[in-house]
């Protein structure tokens, strides 16, 4: 047997490791806390989607500054995609693989992955930042006090149109997207590649399954649910005056932003593992 | 405040509708879809589908005339293949479904084809007797892929290989060079063969003539016979068969005593030959000795001095005689008192 002699730990170095294993349980409990925070908001607002009464009137309104007014956007990112696809794709095979293989590349990136994420990314940025720079102005202001005290419920009318609005117009935003995509990468084919218009489109017919039109819709809807309730509870959540909302509103366009990512791979895994064109 | 919710309702609900209708054409036009009851639906049955995948073209004499549009597992290990063709399109008169790599990239399609005309491959025209069945189904096989026929080419390649090592340990030079050389006699012996069969071809023919005419022959002796055994027929009644028979009795008592003379007659000439055969073995054994060199004779014959002797005897006798010619007095001395 082998005595070890140890030495005791100082005040000092006592209190450091006291204070490491704290910020620890700290970080351990806030983010316990958010992720019950965020799901009691998710609970929330479900909840108030029965008070159509409320959240109605305002559904176009959003889906109006939310979804039409992120089509420019959209549509500008989709060309330049659809262009840098079809060079990326004649850069990459080059002679390997007969030239129709463009239009499949094309066709597939596009619908599959890149339009909604894209799309989904850059809208994030938009209505992240104006869902949580718009919600905590009012909090900062205290509006949302005040509908509060004349009986509004602020859930029901300013966060359930939003997320609806959302949900329900990246889905439009992320077609068009995809439209103008295959589009422009077909132009940028036959423009700036020796490929004809029939092979561009064998190629994008050849390998075409409606699953990949629905699979980059589905992914869009919870990418606008994801963001407008990222951004809804990132503004109901400001304090601070106006850096406050300037830092919420930092905050929700990364989380929407990661959260995009998230969802991206989730949905990969759920729908993609294991199946097939077949 | 009404008027804006209207624009904003009408912003949104058109452009919602545009999106939604211009996607879905979209996916109807990519997808080729028909509109317009434009296409007829055949279906396949088959062991296996290869690589197809629905939306796969389905081709006729080399032209695409339809698509993929089902494909399902079928009772007893069938697969069960839908195809959508062009009503305008006819089928060959006996079609069968062959699926068929169309590419190197993965890309399969459904060949619609006669079924005279499908190649001549056995397990491929077993697969579609076994697939034929009564109705509107048609038989489908699948045609091996690029994939299985390089595994073949390779496994034949080898095989190839391994005969040409295999030879060329076998076959060096000295077997190259007698190879050859029987090659060399063969040649001769087929063109000897060549000249013998003309000549035999003669004689064959001079043979073939003869034996002709010895069938004639034998025919007219046959005739003859006919002739013969109608004419006894006739003359038994006469009494003439009853000489006859009595003449052959007395020739076969005549030919039994001639057989015996002539069994005394070899008997005799057996004992002769018997002597004669002793004789020739003592003569044999005599020769033999002479040969070998043996007694008298055999120096005689063998030894060549005996005759060098006997030659320079004869000279030295005729050199007497011609002396004793010439010089008489020399030997003859005759004195009377």
């Amino acid at each position: 047997m082998v005595g070890v002699d140890v030495a005791p730990l100082s005040r000092t170095e006592s209190s450091r490791v006291v204070h490491l294993v704290s910020a620890l349980g700290k970080a351990v409990r806030e983010g316990i806390s958010s992720i019950g925070s965020g799901a009691q908001f998710v609970f929330d607002v479900i909840r108030a989607t029965r008070d159509t009464a409320s959240w109605m009137p305002m559904f176009t309104l959003h889906a109006r500054t939310l979804g039409v007014g992120s089509l420019p956007i959209g549509i500008f990112i989709a060309i330049f995609t659809g262009i840098v696809l079809a060079l990326l794709a004649s850069y990459s095979v080059g002679d390997i693989v007969p030239p129709y293989f463009v239009g499949t590349l094309v066709q597939k990136t596009v619908t599959l992955e890149l339009a909604p994420v894209l799309t989904g990314l850059a809208l994030a940025g938009r209505v992240g930042a104006n869902i949580a720079a718009e919600l905590g102005t009012m909090r900062v202001t205290e509006q949302i006090d005040a509908l509060e005290t004349l009986t509004f419920d602020p859930i029901s009318y300013l966060v359930v149109p939003r997320v609806f609005a959302s949900t329900l117009m990246f889905p439009i935003v992320v077609g068009v997207a995809m439209l103008i995509g295959v589009t422009s990468g077909w132009l940028a084919a036959i423009g700036l590649l020796d490929v004809t218009t029939p092979q561009f489109l064998k190629g994008v017919r050849i390998f075409f399954a409606d699953f990949d039109v629905r699979y980059g819709l589905v992914k869009a809807a919870s990418f606008g649910a994801a963001v407008s309730l990222i951004g809804c509870r990132a503004g109901l959540t400001t304090t601070g005056g106006a850096q406050g909302v300037g830092r919420n509103a930092t905050r929700a366009v990364v989380i929407s932003a990661v959260m995009i990512l998230v969802l991206d791979a989730f949905w990969a895994v759920i729908w993609l593992t294991g199946r097939t064109l077949k | 405040m009404t008027s804006e919710r209207r624009t904003n309702d009408f912003l949104v609900g058109a452009s919602v509708i545009v999106v939604t209708v211009v996607l879905i054409i979209a996916v109807l036009w990519v997808r080729q879809a028909d509109l317009g009851g434009k296409t007829r639906h055949v279906v396949v049955r088959t062991r296996e589908v290869g690589g197809v995948a629905l939306g796969n073209p389905v081709v006729i004499r080399g032209v695409r005339a339809g698509q993929v549009e089902g494909i399902a597992l079928g009772e007893r290990g069938w697969v069960v293949l839908k195809l959508g063709i062009d009503r305008t399109v006819s089928l060959p008169a006996d079609p069968v479904a062959l699926i068929v790599a169309a590419s190197l990239f993965g890309e399969w399609q459904v060949n619609v084809a006669d079924a005279t005309g499908v190649p001549p491959d056995r397990d491929l025209r077993a697969a579609l007797v076994e697939a034929h069945t009564t109705g509107d189904t048609l038989a489908g096989a699948v045609l091996p892929d690029i994939a299985q026929l390089t595994s073949v080419a390779g496994r034949i390649a080898g095989d190839v290989a391994k005969v040409s090592d295999r030879v060329q340990v076998a076959f060096d030079d000295n077997a190259a060079k007698e190879l050859r050389e029987s090659i060399r006699n063969f040649a001769q012996l087929s063109s000897e063969l060549a000249r013998t069969v003309q000549a035999q071809s003669k004689n064959l023919d001079r043979i073939s003539t003869d034996v002709k005419q010895g069938l004639q022959s034998v025919n007219a002796a046959a005739e003859n016979l006919n002739h013969f055994s109608s004419r006894v027929d006739s003359a038994t009644s006469r009494g003439e068969l009853q000489q006859i028979v009595g003449n052959s009795q007395i020739a076969a008592r005549d030919l039994v005593q001639a057989t015996a003379a002539l069994r005394k007659l070899t008997d005799d000439v057996n004992g002769t030959q018997a002597k004669l055969s002793a004789a020739v073995s003592r003569a044999d054994s005599v020769f033999s000795k002479m040969n070998s060199g043996q007694g008298t004779f055999g120096r005689m014959v063998n030894d060549p001095r005996l005759y060098q002797n006997s030659d320079s005897l004869v000279s030295e006798l005729r050199a007497l005689v011609a002396d004793v010619k010439k010089n008489p007095r020399r030997y003859i001395n005759v004195r009377v008192f």
